[in-house]
């Protein structure tokens, strides 16, 4: 990687992390997900192609990964952004399942240094309250911003970017050692293949969590899976068919409510 | 009698939205962020140095939520603040609102928007991805653009309705039965989509095969090497990816039903792949 691909790279790991400057909407919960960091990623690579491959598998993996009251479970910005920069990087050699397998790998690496990052600007944010009762107490209305975004922000973005040029860099210098294809035995990338394809099933499962609320709503799962393998469509055909579904699901609950409130 | 203006709404909104996180901690979570929403709306409300410097205390104090339905939070307080401006209300009354308000927008918050509509209109936007590699760019571009403005308008609904009707104008809002059915609507359309994705992204080989040299009676010659029997093909046409969905159900149980952690299921995957591309080799699928 080049110099200002490295700092591209780690200022918008930097920018997806939560709590970030721009705000956890545009921040976190966009530019943090895999989908998108895959392909800012590929953008500053010149790759997009293999990097939104690449984000596919991770997005899927990482669905379930969402923050419920405010506990990070893992740090989604820099497990997707040093992932797909690992496979961009060292790639070269491998076919998907492998790529994504590497990817998958790099993934959990990054995730582990975000979270120990996290962990550290958690706690060294705790002096910030003391700064702000003081501005608090003299009744500075105006200078709250500084205790809040100027002082936080300066620990959280020394947190996240300096840790990740260190990551990306140690990259760049192993793979200017070779390719891995021709490094790495070809047992382990038949197993990152298997452990690639096998992973997305971490995230499927995890949101079905989230998704199963009543008993028959399994069956409803299960008309998703038929429809792509014994009908043969597309994720985007079922999608389209699934909002269709919904629009009617939603009119006929809506209208079942309203006669029963008539009822009543 | 004492007013907030649009503009300082505005602001203090504004406070919220980009810089609700940027101070997080243990001791008072969201809690500096919350006083710096406010600092705008305090100081157009109050005179004296000694009133605004006793507003900004109550609001540095401990506070949390989903920050982004949690929007409405911020309405309610500026309308408490103003009417305590007015002499309608006590400080004590807007402490006590605040930390009530804590568990209820955290909870619709993180259910409805962040562990329902993320995840899909994530997974519409994958499969618009995943429809032609070529027009790969068209599911990210569209996740940025529809889901940060989509948030921002919510949150500023939200915000301007919590301002206007206080704590009833949440009660409507929560009780509605509008919003259960818009969640199960949402749901059905994330279980179809799950199941979709779950269909054609894991995979799950069983790489068991028995390779035997075998006579063929109608040329009388002997096939070496001939593979007759391959698990993973008998399996699959029985009934296709049965393996990746009993893996999916596997994990969902473990994860809800037995409080497994990720970090754990990933292990458990891992080892699971090992074991799996060792059979492969042993009975020579992978060479």
């Amino acid at each position: 990687m080049q110099i200002y691909q490295i700092i591209l790279i780690a200022l918008f790991i930097y920018l997806g992390s939560i709590g970030s400057i721009v705000g956890n909407t545009i921040g976190w919960y966009t530019l943090g997900r895999p989908l998108v960091a895959s392909f800012v990623v590929g953008l500053i690579m010149g790759d997009v192609q293999t990097a939104i491959l690449v984000g596919i598998s991770l997005q899927i993996m990482y669905m379930g990964n969402v923050t419920p009251g405010g506990a990070v479970a893992w740090d989604l910005s820099y497990a997707t952004y040093i992932g797909t920069a690992a496979a961009l990087v060292f790639g070269k050699g491998l076919d998907t399942a492998q790529v994504i397998g590497l990817a998958v790998v790099f993934a959990g690496i990054g995730g582990l240094v975000g979270q120990i990052m996290w962990n550290l600007s958690y706690a060294l944010n705790l002096p910030l309250n003391r700064v702000a009762q003081r501005y608090a107490e003299a009744g500075e209305t105006k200078k709250m911003f500084i205790p809040n975004v100027v002082l936080g922000q300066l620990i959280g973005f020394a947190c996240r970017f300096i840790p990740a040029v260190i990551v990306l860099t140690s990259m760049t210098a192993a793979s200017a050692q070779g390719d891995f294809a021709s490094l790495i035995p070809g047992w382990l990338t038949t197993v990152l293949g298997v452990f690639g394809g096998m992973m997305a099933a971490l995230g499927m499962g995890i949101i079905l969590s989230f998704l199963f609320k009543k008993k028959y709503h399994v069956v409803i799962f299960l008309a998703g899976f038929i429809l792509v393998t014994y009908f043969n469509l597309s994720t985007m055909a079922v999608a389209v068919l699934a909002i269709i579904i919904a629009v009617l699901y939603y009119v006929a609950v809506t209208n079942l409510e309203a006669k029963r409130g008539e009822v009543q | 009698m004492k007013k907030i203006s649009e503009k300082t709404l505005k602001r203090s909104f504004l406070n919220w939205f980009f810089w609700n996180g940027c101070s997080q901690q243990a001791e008072s979570m969201l809690g500096i962020a919350f006083g710096q929403s406010m600092a705008p709306v305090i100081d157009e409300l109050y005179d004296k140095k000694e009133e605004k410097a006793e507003a900004l205390k109550r609001h540095i104090t401990l506070f949390n939520t989903e920050s982004q339905v949690g929007s409405i939070c911020n309405g309610i307080v500026c309308g408490l603040e103003e009417a305590n401006a007015n002499g309608n209300c006590t400080p004590e009354l807007i402490s006590s609102v605040k930390v009530a308000l804590i568990g209820p927008t955290s909870a619709i918050g993180d259910s409805l928007w962040v562990a329902t509509i993320i995840p899909i209109l994530l997974t519409i936007c994958l499969s618009i991805s995943q429809a032609s590699l070529a027009t790969g760019w068209l599911g990210p571009v569209l996740y940025m653009l529809v889901y940060p403005i989509g948030t921002f308008i919510l949150s500023w609904y939200l915000f301007k309705l919590g301002y206007r009707s206080g704590l009833e104008g949440m009660q409507t809002f929560m009780s509605s039965g509008r919003l259960n059915s818009l969640t199960d609507t949402m749901t059905v359309l994330g279980l179809i989509v799950v199941g979709a994705l779950t269909a054609s992204f894991v995979s799950l080989p069983l790489p068991i095969q028995i390779v035997r040299d075998v006579f063929d009676a109608t040329t009388g010659q002997i096939l070496e090497n001939q593979v007759i029997f391959d698990a993973d093909k008998v399996v699959n046409s029985i009934f296709p990816n049965i393996l990746p969905l009993l893996l999916t159900l596997a994990v969902y149980y473990l994860y809800s039903k037995k409080k497994w952690s990720p970090l754990k299921l990933m292990g458990l995957i891992f080892v699971l792949a090992c074991l799996l591309t060792l059979l492969g080799y042993a009975t020579g699928v992978y060479a």
